[in-house]
């Protein structure tokens, strides 16, 4: 049974790697910054550094929601068991959709499902519940858009060229916030690493401990850390290009400028709540700061029935992670054959959402249509170096030219 | 509840990434002086730009160094 919810736990860890490449990746790959192949290799490295780089939160992230110890319930591997499946069916589910939805709420609702069907309602601490998920949920992605959107409109107007004499806009030249993006993009896979690997290294040690085989209050040990940054650094690899598409071209349009400060955010609002004790989603958090990035820039219109749809996913994921891992426990209770029939099921259910995933592919070829863009910049340039060849008015297709790059930028 | 620590994180991401993204846009505006033709000294302006770059990774690091707890113990 312990190798058993490892081996899940694990596989968790790789959904939530695919689930969450699209918080770091999404933007710059949107305003290409950077190769979709390379960004999501980039993305995997850093995950892998970033869950080697702390552990502090893991011993806080996890613990507390459910009752464990003396005065409250013993937590067995079965109960993670039933958890875990109804938090991987729901990154499947919600993967499959596109819908970027917190990775950590759904083994949240997993675990509180499958507690509360297989120990019973008085095994929740509310109060904990409250405090450390739906405070959290409500506040990130506000936090995020704000900053994100007070910094997008400081980038604008520090960044912003008039003629003095005239008043007439200058070439902008913000190529370098592109640059910009690569630097902040790997802050964010960082910031993912040292966050969500250490939710499954917290799980992996609880079962350890639950099951006798190590001491109880003690932190992850080097292997779990090791396979713990592996699983989630491999899952990034695969690239979750759905919801990169959701992220990079679905909220909102997404110029240079405005990913760099949606990225800072994003950064910035992980790295601090994490680090500070009051853990945001990466997902959330991610998702408020591309919002209010697009709410930043004149000009840009932020698509409110997606991110409506968004919100409705965010919505469902507690309940429905908790009903699965609820219905689980109950399956897991019944004996061996029980956890042989949710194994066996859960497998099915996994395969056939990949299987099904396969008829419309979305991969790194087509998950953002940036690729027209850019070669549309070619071309532009091209005719006007043309242009540039056949007039001897060569520095006025330059600067034309240089507009035409602003326009992409 | 736990309020102060939610200013806490909030007034904290506030601070950290403005500084990144005013530190970084200066830069960016200041090349893009010293890339105009017409221009006095580009010299020095791209002197400052490199030296706004500078100061935003500095602080990106110094952020990171307060975080990784392997520094800070």
């Amino acid at each position: 049974m312990v190798a058993l919810v490892i081996g899940l736990a694990l596989f968790f860890d790789f959904t939530n790697g695919f689930h969450d490449t699209a918080n770091a990746m999404a933007t710059p790959i949107a305003t290409g910054a950077i190769k979709p192949k390379t960004a999501v290799t980039l993305a995997a490295i850093l995950n892998l550094v970033g869950a080697f780089l702390s552990t502090e939160v893991a011993k806080t992230v996890s613990g507390g929601i459910i009752r464990e110890g003396s005065d409250g319930v013993q937590i067995t591997p079965d109960i993670i068991f039933a958890g875990l499946m109804g938090a991987i069916l729901w990154n499947m589910i919600t993967w499959l959709k596109g819908v970027p939805s917190s990775s950590s709420h759904a083994l949240f609702g997993g675990l509180i499902g499958a507690a509360i069907a297989g120990i019973g309602f008085n095994s929740v601490n509310l109060e904990t519940l409250l405090q450390k998920v739906i405070l959290p949920a409500v506040f990130a992605p506000l936090i995020a858009g704000l900053v994100a959107y007070l910094c997008t409109r400081l980038a604008y107007a520090l960044t912003s060229r008039h003629d003095p004499d005239t008043g007439s806009k200058l070439t902008q030249k913000r190529g370098g916030f592109r640059t910009g993006q690569i630097f902040t993009s790997s802050l964010v896979a960082l910031a993912h690493g040292t966050n969500d690997a250490q939710k499954t290294m917290g799980i992996i040690t609880l079962v350890l401990i639950s099951a006798g085989t190590q001491a109880p209050g003690s932190g992850p040990q080097l292997w779990v850390i090791t396979a713990c940054a592996l699983a989630i650094a491999v899952g990034t690899y695969a690239g979750g290009w759905r919801i990169i598409r959701t992220m990079g071209s679905g909220l909102t349009e997404v110029k240079p400028a405005q990913g760099f400060a949606a990225e800072t955010s994003t950064a910035s609002a992980i790295l601090a709540s994490s680090h500070l004790g009051f853990a945001l989603s990466t997902t959330q958090v991610a998702s408020g700061s591309v919002i209010g990035s697009g709410m930043g820039r004149k000009g840009t219109t932020v698509r409110w029935n997606m991110v409506g749809k968004i919100a409705l996913g965010w919505l469902f994921t507690l309940p429905a992670a908790g009903i699965v891992g609820a219905l689980t426990a109950l399956l897991v209770k019944t004996g061996v054959v029980g956890v042989a029939i949710a194994a066996v099921a859960g497998t099915a259910a996994v395969l056939f959402m990949f299987v099904y995933s396969r008829k419309s592919s979305v991969g790194h070829h087509n998950a953002v249509e940036v690729e027209e863009a850019g070669q549309a910049v070619r071309f532009a340039k091209k005719k006007a170096l043309a242009r540039a060849r056949a007039k001897p008015s060569r520095q006025k297709d330059a600067a034309m030219a240089d507009q035409q790059k602003d326009a992409q930028l | 509840m736990k309020w102060l620590e939610l200013l806490t994180v909030a007034g904290t991401t506030l601070v950290s990434a403005v500084t990144v993204v005013v530190l970084y846009s200066l830069g960016v505006r200041l090349t893009a002086i010293a890339g105009d033709a017409e221009q006095a000294s580009p010299r020095a302006k791209r002197y400052f730009a490199y030296l706004c770059f500078g100061l935003c990774g500095l602080a990106v690091l110094f952020g990171l160094y307060l975080i990784i707890p392997y520094f800070s113990k």
